[in-house]
């Protein structure tokens, strides 16, 4: 799968939890889980590159990090619940 | 800079009396010379928490600056309108130099910085190894960044699903017994995982630590991921003529760390032959000579520790590869375990690297969410992931004692005949 085809993929899957009212905020094992086909290191590599162009934002505790649509969900600054594992 | 509020803090009070500089002074004196709210707020807040028993912080989502997937740690009050100057309190980590060198310029400039940007409040190091910036606002974030790297040349550390800021023990720059340049290779794999350090890439967390002998300085057997342990594995170098010293009491045992009180003249025999763990060494009286059995000898570093001027760490230098410790989160706290016994490295340190990335392959494709090197391992077994998984061969330094080791078994493929063999057509020609 070439670069922007899975860059692709990965909004779908993320458009796709959140138009089902499913997770706002996914780890990334478990986007590597919906894409199979793709090398977890090119999946890594793609969603990095996505949150450069904006097309995605970090969510972090602090111990750990998950990936989200930016405006979807919890902001970055909403700090007031524990985010959904 | 407007009046600033303090607030009642009869519970904190209470710690500036012991007998230790306490931290209540220090905020305080720090908040009223640089007329910080921060500082008073931060107090505030935590009195409360002592009263109440409970923390008034809140997680936030915020991970980095622009581009980089970790470095800050989002932290709010949730008591914003009785402290407001610490609404948001982040965290900010920064890499450190390898063995903590710095010049006392940068250090003046980093405090200034903090001064002009974040609470003040800083902690050198926290247990990652870091320089920590306690408390600052989100819009400050990224021109502290900017400053960090512009001004100062330093980037900002590990933190969430990253690999975290490689840490070392001050090894060569200081220490006689480092077997490996623990600073060069925390140097090189720093520069050579930088995405894997600021850009999340891992199921979890994970720590690469490295001290330049079995004395262990930065603990890495108890807190990396991935260990690294200096070690030789010829001969201990013995001067005989400076044993001969030690047993006559002309050196100091310990290079005289426990001479503040009289433990009575130095016995060989009580403070280094017996307490060897592999009972691996002899002390001739009658010659005056000391005999080491170093094919039994573990490189504990006991003897050496006692007796620095007579004995030290052979030639034939290299590292120890041990992985998977860990704090108690999923199963309890574990110790890294050996991997490989011995490993020469020289720069640029390939071998090293390499298995590295055999390690991170593995975990990233097959580790669960929030699961450890360790706690990988645990589930798949040490047997499978020395084999199967790094391709090494089993070896006796695997095992760790009869009983609790995960023994190695065999696989169908290297048994003859496999397990559907004839055993009873096999023993009548070969009785058992
Ligand atoms: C030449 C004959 C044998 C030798 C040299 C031998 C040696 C050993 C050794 C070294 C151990 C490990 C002890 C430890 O855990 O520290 C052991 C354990 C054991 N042996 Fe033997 N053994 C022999 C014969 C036998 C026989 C004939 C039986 C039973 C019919 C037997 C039953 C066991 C059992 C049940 C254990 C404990 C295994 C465990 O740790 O769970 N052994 N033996
Ligand atoms: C009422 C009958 C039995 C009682 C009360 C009994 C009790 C025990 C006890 C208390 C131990 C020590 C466990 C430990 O080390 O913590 C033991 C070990 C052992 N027993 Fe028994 N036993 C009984 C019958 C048998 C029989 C019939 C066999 C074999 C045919 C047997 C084989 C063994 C073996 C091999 C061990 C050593 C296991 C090991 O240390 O790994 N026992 N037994
Ligand atoms: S771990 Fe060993 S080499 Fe490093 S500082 Fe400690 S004693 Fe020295
Ligand atoms: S290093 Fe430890 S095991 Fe080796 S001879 Fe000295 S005391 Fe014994």
């Amino acid at each position: 799968m070439d670069k922007e085809a899975l860059k692709q993929k990965i909004l779908e899957v993320f458009q796709k939890k959140a138009s089902s009212g499913g997770k706002s905020k996914i780890y990334l094992k478990d986007l590597q889980r919906e894409i199979p086909e793709a090398n977890p290191r090119d999946i890594k590599n793609a969603a990095n590159e996505l949150v450069k162009e904006g097309k995605l934002e970090y969510f972090s505790t602090g111990s750990t990090v998950m990936y989200g649509l930016p405006g979807v969900g919890m902001g970055l600054e909403a700090g007031m619940d524990k985010p959904e594992e | 800079m407007g009046e600033v509020k303090k607030h009642d803090t009869p519970l904190l009070d209470e710690l500036k009396s012991g007998p230790w500089p306490s931290f209540v002074d220090d905020i305080y004196n720090y908040a009223e010379k640089h007329k910080k709210q921060a500082g008073f707020d931060i107090l505030g807040q935590m009195e409360l928490s002592y009263k109440n028993k409970e923390t008034h912080w809140k997680h936030g989502g915020i991970v980095g600056v622009f581009g980089y997937g970790g470095g800050v740690i989002g932290r709010y009050s949730d008591q914003q309108e009785k402290f407001p100057a610490i609404w948001a309190f982040h965290t900010v980590r920064v890499n450190q130099p390898a063995a903590k060198w710095y010049h006392t310029s940068a250090l003046r400039k980093l405090c200034d910085l903090w001064d002009h940007r974040g609470s003040g409040i800083m902690n050198f190091h926290g247990s990652t190894g870091d320089i920590i910036l306690l408390g600052t606002v989100t819009e400050q974030l990224e021109y502290i960044f900017y400053d960090l790297t512009h001004q100062l040349k330093m980037d900002l550390g590990g933190s969430g699903s990253n690999l975290r800021t490689p840490e070392c023990c001050v090894g060569m720059s200081r220490c006689e017994w480092s077997c490996i340049d623990t600073q060069d290779i925390i140097y090189e794999l720093t520069m050579q995982f930088q995405d894997e350090l600021h850009r999340p890439a891992f199921p979890y967390k994970f720590k690469i630590k490295v001290s330049g002998c079995p004395n262990d300085c930065v603990a890495a057997i108890a807190r990396a991921d991935f260990s690294i342990i200096g070690t030789w594995r010829d001969d201990i170098k013995i001067d005989q003529e400076a044993v001969r010293a030690y047993v006559g009491g002309e050196l100091k045992p310990n290079a005289g760390a426990h001479s503040d009180r009289d433990w009575g003249p130095f016995d060989i025999k009580k403070e280094v032959i017996d307490l060897c763990p592999t009972k691996c060494m002899f002390w001739d009286e009658g010659q005056k000579k000391l005999y080491i059995n170093n094919r039994e000898c573990n490189r504990c570093m006991h003897c050496i520790n006692v007796m620095p001027e007579a004995l030290r760490p052979g030639d034939d230098r290299g590292a120890t590869i041990l992985m998977g410790a860990k704090a108690p989160i999923l199963e309890g706290a574990q110790l890294s375990t050996v991997i490989v016994p011995f490993m020469k490295l020289e720069p640029p340190y390939d071998n090293l690297k390499n298995l590295i990335y055999k390690v991170w392959d593995y975990w990233m494709e097959n580790g669960k969410n929030r699961e450890r090197l360790g706690e990988t391992i645990q589930r798949i077994g040490l047997n499978r992931f020395i084999v199967d998984v790094l391709g090494l061969k089993p070896i006796p330094q695997h095992v760790r004692e009869p009983r609790s080791n995960p023994y190695i078994f065999w696989k169908e493929e290297e048994v003859e005949g496999g397990w559907t063999r004839d055993v009873a057509e096999f023993r009548r020609r070969h009785p058992a």
